[in-house]
């Protein structure tokens, strides 16, 4: 197992109230599976990011659990254990909106500073022989070197943020809304191209959107967070063709399809609960339309219904338990 | 580089054109008869009146009162002043070192504090000594200049007399050499203080939302997530990107560094072109005002295009196109 998640909980601490931006997450990842952590803003997806990639301040930020990656715990690891992680196995890319490199510096000073925080003594000429070829594989000509960010496009600027993110040859790859720039078109490129790439390179991907293509095109397993809360994780195909969770099942809804018969496109009512209060029971509960009593009540559990595929709902837990038992035929 | 200077130097000429029609046109067209204000308060003779109103051209139209002031600026004459009775290029020479001097030294002195304030509040932004710059700031910006001054004159050299009131030199001691120097800087003390002080929250306000701007991009995400020290961070990515927005601002202030600070001037009975320019505003002193107003908007132009080269050298995004 490369990454191994296991009660994963994170508190940001205010002066006055905290926020409960991650309860209770677990899953695990196999080396090549690609993984897309999906959710609504304010789900905790990035704050799940952050926390592997350690990146949260201590002093105003819990992070409990285990974050257990080829078999360490990452959590238990200081700033100085962990330097030998950064970058070096596990890399990053951000781009919320193209501003992954500064302005006003040269595409080949990030490579040559990122470089040296591992390597010192590397020679320029070195670097740049070895990006030249991290360019070839993501496409990209020798000539994007010397150029500053706002001389490429879009995709392009994608293209050398992935190439940035590879240079130690990572085995873990995060990339958080990486794609959610791009125009459609260029979006569907640079997922093919990654899904190439990753047929020469040896890297497990965790994508992190809030774009059910994204993770229905280039991912194999899939994770549903709602509120900080763990709804649904699974293959790609199981989860995506036959959701179990209500809030997946609304995700799914909310998404026009691309095949098959056309049918409206059903909106999810409400807004995401407040996250200063810890909530007893589901935290989908005041939006979900199969809601029961004991939705309010309880924290639903992970009920496991077959392989891979897992579900934290009632439904498929305490209520078909009774329904089972009273005979109530759902 | 060359064409883009050349195509920037041709729109400044156009814009001290229309500043100089603009100004003429304001100025006559203000209330107050010149003439009668040069020919004294003691109830002067219509034909005194009428004989300046002659002698000055007063009476002809606007355009040929316009076409004359073309004609003699363009020839370097800019008119005399009818209260000092001199040439005003005379009267601009001789104050333009004196403001040049306090306004210079005070702009550079205040972007260097304020940026370096700036830096650090917003390197350790929410933190005390951010709260503390910050207030200080607030209340730097609140008050007028002119107020810090006489302020500054009653405590520091009224009441504990440790530092001159007003003037550049002492009159009475008539000194020379390294002693002149020692004697000018006594008397900048107070009105660079006063500038300084008026202007750091400009800049210190503008350097700190920058860098709390530039610390949230996704590069420093990257960086940081990469390993890279943050000091180096700091050094190299926040502080190159933080810089242009610094630059920006220090230009506009650049402008006014002739004449921006008129009022301090006056408080410290300074000099400089401030004195001057209230003088004439007082009097209606119509050529030294324009001449002040030419000066000031060709130092504008002049100083805006030397920031954008400034600013083209620094940053990729900005081409000479």
């Amino acid at each position: 197992m490369l990454l191994d998640i296991r009660d994963l909980n994170i508190v940001y601490r205010m002066r006055n109230k905290a926020i409960y931006a991650v309860n209770n997450v677990n899953f695990s990842l196999e080396k090549g599976k690609s993984l897309g952590i999906i959710g609504e803003s304010g789900s905790g997806k990035s704050t799940l990011a952050m926390a592997i990639l350690k990146m949260h301040n201590l002093k105003n930020t819990e992070v409990t659990g285990q974050i257990i990656f080829e078999g360490r715990d990452l959590l238990a690891l200081d700033e100085k254990q962990f330097k030998e992680y950064r970058w070096t196995r596990i890399a990053a890319v951000f781009q919320k909106s193209m501003n992954n490199l500064s302005p006003v510096h040269k595409i080949g000073t990030h490579f040559e500073d990122i470089y040296r925080v591992h390597e010192p003594d590397i020679s320029s000429s070195e670097i740049r022989e070895r990006v030249y070829a991290l360019f070839h594989m993501v496409n990209l000509s020798p000539r994007v070197y010397t150029c500053y960010p706002h001389e490429l496009s879009g995709g392009m600027l994608q293209r050398v943020s992935i190439a940035l993110s590879l240079i130690f040859h990572p085995t873990l790859l995060i990339m958080d809304e990486s794609t959610t720039a791009l125009d459609v078109i260029t979006q569907g490129q640079i997922l093919e191209e990654i899904k190439e790439l990753e047929k020469v390179v040896d890297v497990t991907r965790i994508m992190i959107t809030h774009d059910l293509f994204v993770v229905a095109t280039a991912c194999q397993q899939i994770l549903v967070l709602y509120a900080g809360d763990m709804m649904e994780y699974g293959d790609v195909r199981d989860v995506l063709n036959h959701p179990m969770h209500p809030y997946t099942k609304a995700l799914i809804a909310s998404f026009p399809s691309l095949r098959g018969e056309k049918r409206e496109v059903h909106s999810i009512p409400g807004t995401l609960p407040d996250l200063s209060v810890k909530t007893r029971g589901c935290a989908f509960y005041d939006r979900c339309r199969a809601h029961r009593e004991i939705c309010r009540q309880e924290k639903p559990v992970v009920c496991q219904t077959g392989g891979l595929h897992t579900v934290c709902c009632h439904l498929y837990g305490k209520i078909r338990e009774t329904d089972v038992k009273e005979g109530v035929n759902r | 580089m060359r064409r883009y200077i050349f195509r920037r130097l041709l729109t400044a000429v156009f814009i001290i054109l229309i500043v100089v029609i603009l100004n003429f046109t304001i100025i006559k067209t203000a209330p107050g008869d010149p003439a009668r204000l040069m020919a004294g308060f003691d109830n002067p003779s219509e034909e005194l009146i009428q004989s300046i109103t002659e002698k000055y051209g007063f009476d002809q139209p606007f355009y040929i009162q316009i076409g004359r002031y073309f004609k003699s600026v363009i020839r370097g004459d800019l008119g005399d002043s009818y209260l000092y009775n001199q040439p005003v290029a005379r009267l601009i020479a001789d104050r333009i070192g004196p403001s040049l001097l306090l306004s210079g030294v005070s702009i550079i002195l205040a972007l260097i504090i304020g940026s370096l304030l700036g830096l650090y509040a917003g390197k350790n932004e929410g933190k005390l000594i951010d709260k503390i710059f910050s207030t200080i700031s607030y209340f730097l910006n609140s008050m007028p200049s002119f107020w810090i001054g006489i302020m500054l004159i009653l405590l520091l050299a009224s009441h504990f007399k440790w530092l001159p009131t007003q003037g550049m030199v002492n009159v009475r001691a008539n000194y020379t050499g390294f002693r002149r120097v020692l004697d000018i800087a006594t008397h900048m003390i107070l009105p660079v203080i006063t500038l300084v002080s008026v202007q750091i929250p400009t800049y210190f306000r503008i350097t700190k939302s920058a860098v709390m701007q530039v610390m949230a991009e996704d590069f420093i995400t990257t960086l940081r997530v990469a390993g890279m020290k943050e000091g180096a961070i700091f050094r190299k990515y926040v502080f190159k990107n933080a810089v242009l927005p610094i630059i920006n601002v220090f230009s506009i202030n650049l402008a006014y560094v002739v004449a921006g600070s008129m009022l301090v001037e006056i408080v410290f009975s300074w000099p400089g072109i401030g004195v001057l320019m209230y003088r004439s505003i007082m009097m209606r002193d119509y050529n030294v005002l324009m001449g002040v107003y030419l000066l000031i908007s060709v130092s504008v132009v002049i100083v805006t295009i030397l920031m954008d080269l400034v600013n083209a050298a620094l940053d990729p995004r900005i081409r000479y196109e």
